[in-house]
């Protein structure tokens, strides 16, 4: 890997992490990658839209104690054309933005829109998805193609939603498990792409 | 159209009743022990398994749906497990709702959740009562955070204001609701009933109704929950009494729907046995039904001109769709039956029905194959048995022709997927069987040479039976890497040199189709080809052809999968091998076998 | 403040150039970034963040066709990275907010946008449909419009009424016109030259309702905390488009 040519089309940093240059982020020093997480060009990712309400109050010193708008985990992957925003809505009189959370292994397919408060880990998300505002969405959830997810909806865990707005329409079989993982999709991306495996 | 993915379906025994009742009488032994004389096998093997025969559609599954007794040897699924639930929660707050609950306050969510009637997303409470002065933005939030509140749609809007109904308090608006008719007036208890009957306001107006149409056919307008209460008590009375067994049609006996007996028999169906009296068994008789509403008779309104004009008023626009009627809980506020909801106006919050967590049970030997834990919160499984950590998967793909003479380039991604096969001309698909189980195993495959159906493709497995490699470690397959190469002598790792050597290494990539060979080997992978000649789909109108029905032009194979190994005799997990590799002596032959569909691709119309 | 026509093409190279040392190469944490805990977030997990300098990675988009001229309030925010390009005036008037990546497209005719707006990253404004035509006025967003990520307003007299939300992803065909106080929730597709009347939900796929709730006021004063808080957060240049 260190021989990796001086201009390929992903940057890939120490602890894995694959990040397009076509990838736009905003406020990087609000976003937060556990790594080995992949980001497609024309990825956008809104860092900037951090926590206001708590900013405000601790803005004069610039420590504030957490500013993360956006924090993915390990084994992400982010496809082309996908945005992740944190979401925002009124609380006490006053908007704020509050952080996107990811877990680990997550897929967010082509095209899709993430507003989510939460995604658990082992979700994978199809393409063009707009997942509402402080939704949540718990572990080994599959989100079909095109779905929307209304703001503030919970999905629990083994759920497939589908639909407009999204409704369950089966659950995770008990040996679906092993699909979420995206060790394997990792590796076909990057720099110096494997093949997928057999 | 969706470009077509090639799929496998395995078919659970399930659904052939002969398998089922073989492997229950004779249990595990014979699954375990297979005589290669035994019928069993041969029977099935005999008659082809028809993919689109309307039975299939209840026995094939993806691999991953399937579970696998380890006890009875036999794939599961999901039609045939025995399931039973663990736990009980809500799909939005995500409380577990205990067991006893469930009895009392019945099977959705009593608390603040709920979905919109209109579009099924979630509801959220919110203030409405939120009119601050505009002149007052410094202090917007103090007067937020009071007054009424409402139930709104996130998504399309909808609000609880829509049917008149708003809550004093933004939590346990389960119990609010229930207490609330549309339109905001709440539901009288009986007891308010009966104060209401002595208020002499209400008895004059009751009279003056009941002068304007028969008086006898004037009622009070019973809701279904009071209703039911009332018919109860009437019919608990009439059973109570005595006297009820001198009336005449006593010759009736237990039959008659009338008779007391048949109806605490009936009764105790419904309120867990509190009527069922001993003494009323052997009493014989007769009731009288019930006369008035105090007695919990409702006469059904069959003045529907207000409806009528409302249909003319708000249109088709304004009623209730099927989905949305369905969606709707037995509403006990209503008046009566009658009363249902038609309108869209009239369609009440959907309180989230649970979910449950739930184990399975192999339905012959009652043994479980899978658990997850309790807790709501965990997605771990005690217990998890299932089929793909035991029979080996089939993964497809097509195969290009890249050269002349059978001569093929492995660098078959070339073909875009999912593009249909041209009749009558030979396509090649690449089978992958990847073994999971810590053994060798031994494949034998088997197809039709036709598949059945009206279009008729031919099918050739080039390589039927093959050995596939143990799922052990990395660090074996290092160890065992050089003779495995000499042996078949078309290993290819990684595509990753392949993409850098181009032309050059075009020669020892190339494999030939040979009859007998294996296509290509990994650890714990085989692929072998399988060669097809799609039929052609060229219907004769003028003989009398039915027109093409959907997906009949998918080409599917039926394919019969045999799948034998050697485990430890006293190991009773097939997967852990580790301990078993020194006692080589204590070995016995093991034998699953299955019919799967491979689903190819679909053939070009003509 | 207003600029006059001034077709210049932004030379993509320029910022490449820029770009290319803003990208910083992740690294390991603890020490650089004391204020950023580690392992607040999820438990076990080395945590690294991708800063150092600059503060955002935003790759050069081409910036093709002529640059339009624009007639901004002075009260308005718009990201430098928004995207205008056309011929035809582009007028915003005051507090709206333009997001990044956000594009305006005034190439068949006139963008207007009213007070209080907000644009989201992504959406198109005045894209230009199938039609193709020239109009007067490609698009006008009424105030207090909410244009949702990757929206698409397609130019030829579309109108967008006072407080309405254009979802996520939803497409709006030329010459639509949509009434105040709308909702088009999420994809919603409005076809081209259709009317959709005033308090109006559109959602699930085509289905409308009438929008009840009655809350219009309450909205508009949620936009303006909205406004407060990204005029905060995004770093506005009107300058870069005069």
């Amino acid at each position: 890997m260190s021989r990796r040519p001086p201009r390929g089309e992903y940057i890939e940093t120490d602890t894995g992490n694959k990040v397009a240059r076509k990838a736009t982020l905003v406020g990087t020093q609000n976003i937060m990658l556990g790594g080995k997480t992949v980001i497609q060009p024309e990825v956008m990712i809104r860092g900037d839209l951090i926590r206001s309400i708590q900013s405000s109050s601790s803005s004069a010193s610039g420590a504030a104690p957490n500013n993360t708008a956006v924090s993915i985990g390990r084994y992400c992957f982010l496809s082309r054309g996908c945005c992740l925003r944190p979401p925002g809505r009124l609380y006490k009189g006053a908007f704020t933005y509050m952080p996107l959370r990811m877990g680990d292994h997550v897929f967010v397919g082509p095209g899709s829109v993430v507003q989510a408060a939460s995604i658990g880990s082992h979700v994978h998300i199809g393409a063009r998805v707009a997942v509402g505002e402080f939704a949540i969405i718990k572990d080994y959830v599959r989100v079909l193609d095109g779905t929307v997810i209304p703001p503030n909806m919970v999905i629990p865990s083994f759920s497939i939603v589908a639909g407009q707005p999204a409704r369950l329409i089966g659950e995770v079989p008990e040996g679906g498990h092993e699909a979420f993982e995206l060790r394997d999709l990792y590796k076909t991306v990057g720099n110096n792409p494997q093949p997928a495996p057999s | 159209m969706a470009a077509f993915v090639p799929y496998t379906y395995f078919q659970c025994p399930c659904s052939d009743s002969s398998t089922l009742a073989q492997s229950s009488g004779s249990n595990s032994p014979s699954s375990a022990h297979p005589d290669p004389d035994d019928g069993g096998i041969d029977d099935d093997s005999d008659r082809a398994f028809d993919p689109r025969a309307p039975r299939s559609n209840y026995s094939l599954y993806p691999l991953e749906y399937l579970l696998y007794c380890e006890d009875c040897h036999q794939i599961r699924c999901p039609r045939c497990v025995a399931e039973e639930i663990v736990t009980y929660y809500c799909p939005n707050c995500l409380f577990e709702v205990p067991s006893s609950n469930l009895k009392s306050e019945g099977n959705r969510c009593t608390r603040s959740c709920f979905q919109c009637p209109i579009c099924i997303g979630p509801l959220a409470v919110t203030s409405i009562e939120t009119k601050p002065d505009p002149n007052l933005l410094a202090a917007p939030d103090s007067a937020s955070h009071s007054g009424p509140y409402a139930l709104t749609c996130s998504y399309c809007n909808w609000t609880s204001t829509e049917v008149g109904i708003k809550f004093e308090k933004p939590n346990s608006i389960h119990a609010q609701l229930a207490k609330l008719r549309n339109g905001g007036t709440s539901r009288l208890t009986a007891k308010e009933r009966k104060e209401r009957r002595k208020d002499p306001a209400y008895t004059s107006q009751r009279a003056a109704a009941g002068s304007e149409r028969e008086s006898s056919d004037w009622q009070e307008d019973l809701d279904l929950e009071t209703q039911f209460a009332n018919l109860k008590l009437f019919y608990q009375s009439q059973l109570a009494d005595p006297n009820s067994a001198d009336h005449g049609l006593s010759s009736l006996g237990d039959l008659g729907f009338s008779s007391p007996s048949s109806l605490s028999r009936i009764m105790s169906i419904y309120t867990g046995g509190s009527l069922h009296d001993k003494k009323a068994k052997s009493r014989v008789g007769a009731m009288r039904e019930a006369l008035e509403s105090d007695e919990g008779l409702q006469l059904a309104d069959l003045d529907e001109s207000a409806a009528i004009s409302r249909l003319r008023q708000e249109g088709y626009d304004g009623t209730a769709s099927t989905e949305q009627l369905l969606e709707q809980p037995p509403n006990l506020g209503e008046e009566h039956l009658h009363g249902r909801a038609r309108f869209t106006a009239e369609l009440r919050p959907i309180p989230y029905l649970l979910r449950t967590k739930r184990s399975k049970r192999c339905p012959v030997c009652r043994h479980i194959i899978s658990k997850p834990e309790a807790k709501m919160q965990t997605t771990r499984f005690r217990i998890r048995l299932v089929a793909g950590s035991y029979i080996p998967s089939i993964a497809i793909r097509p195969l290009s022709l890249s050269g002349a003479g059978g001569s093929f380039s492995s660098s078959s991604t070339t073909t875009v997927p999912g593009a249909p096969l041209e009749p009558l001309k030979p396509a090649h698909f690449l089978l992958t069987f990847k073994n999971p189980i810590f053994e060798t195993v031994k494949v034998t495959l088997g197809t039709p040479a036709r598949t059945p159906g009206r279009f008729a493709s031919k099918v050739t497995v080039l390589c039927p039976v093959f050995e596939i490699g143990a799922n052990t470690d990395v660090w074996d397959e290092a160890l065992k890497d050089s003779s495995g190469s000499d042996r078949d002598g078309r290993r290819r790792r990684g595509k990753g040199d392949e993409g850098g050597g181009g032309g050059s290494g075009g020669g020892g990539l190339t494999n030939q189709i040979e009859v007998g060979k294996i296509w290509e080997r990994g650890r714990n992978w085989v692929s072998i080809v399988v060669e097809v000649m799609p039929a052609s789909l060229h219907l004769r109108e003028d003989e009398g052809d039915l027109p093409l029905r959907e997906e009949e032009d998918v080409l599917e194979i039926p394919m019969f999968v045999r799948v034998e190994w050697e485990a430890d005799v006293g190991g009773d997990e097939v997967g852990s091998a580790a301990h078993g590799r020194d006692s080589k002596e204590a070995r016995e032959k093991r034998e699953l076998a299955y019919w799967c569909v491979l689903g190819l691709g679909k053939i070009r119309r003509s | 403040m207003t600029s006059y026509c001034r077709p210049a093409i932004l030379s993509p190279k320029v910022q490449q150039g820029e770009s290319k040392q803003s990208f910083p190469h992740c690294i390991k944490q603890p020490c650089s970034f004391p204020k950023i805990p580690q392992g607040r977030l999820l438990k076990s997990q080395r945590k690294i963040t991708m800063s150092s300098k600059r503060h955002s990675i935003v790759p050069p988009v081409s910036q093709s066709g002529p640059k339009p001229p624009v007639q901004f309030s002075s009260s308005i925010t718009i990201s430098d990275s928004a995207l205008l390009t056309g011929t035809n005036l582009i007028a915003i008037s005051s507090e709206s907010v333009i997001h990044p990546r956000a594009k305006l497209d005034s190439l068949a005719g006139r963008i207007n946008i009213g007070r209080r707006c907000v644009v989201h990253e992504r959406s198109v404004v005045g894209a230009v449909g199938t039609s193709g035509r020239i109009t007067e006025a490609a698009v006008t967003l009424g105030d207090y419009v909410t244009v949702e990520v990757g929206a698409s307003i397609e130019a030829g007299d579309t109108v967008i009424g006072d407080g309405t939300t254009v979802g996520v992803g939803a497409k709006v065909g030329a010459g639509a016109v949509i009434g105040k106080h709308c909702t088009l929730t999420p994809h919603t597709e409005i076809a081209a030259g259709e009317v959709v009347p005033d308090f109006t939900v559109v959602y699930s796929n085509g289905l409308r309702r009438p929008d009840r709730r009655g809350i219009a006021e309450l909205k508009n004063k949620g936009q303006i905390r909205q406004i407060d808080v990204l005029r905060r957060m995004i770093p506005s240049n009107p300058a870069k488009f005069d």
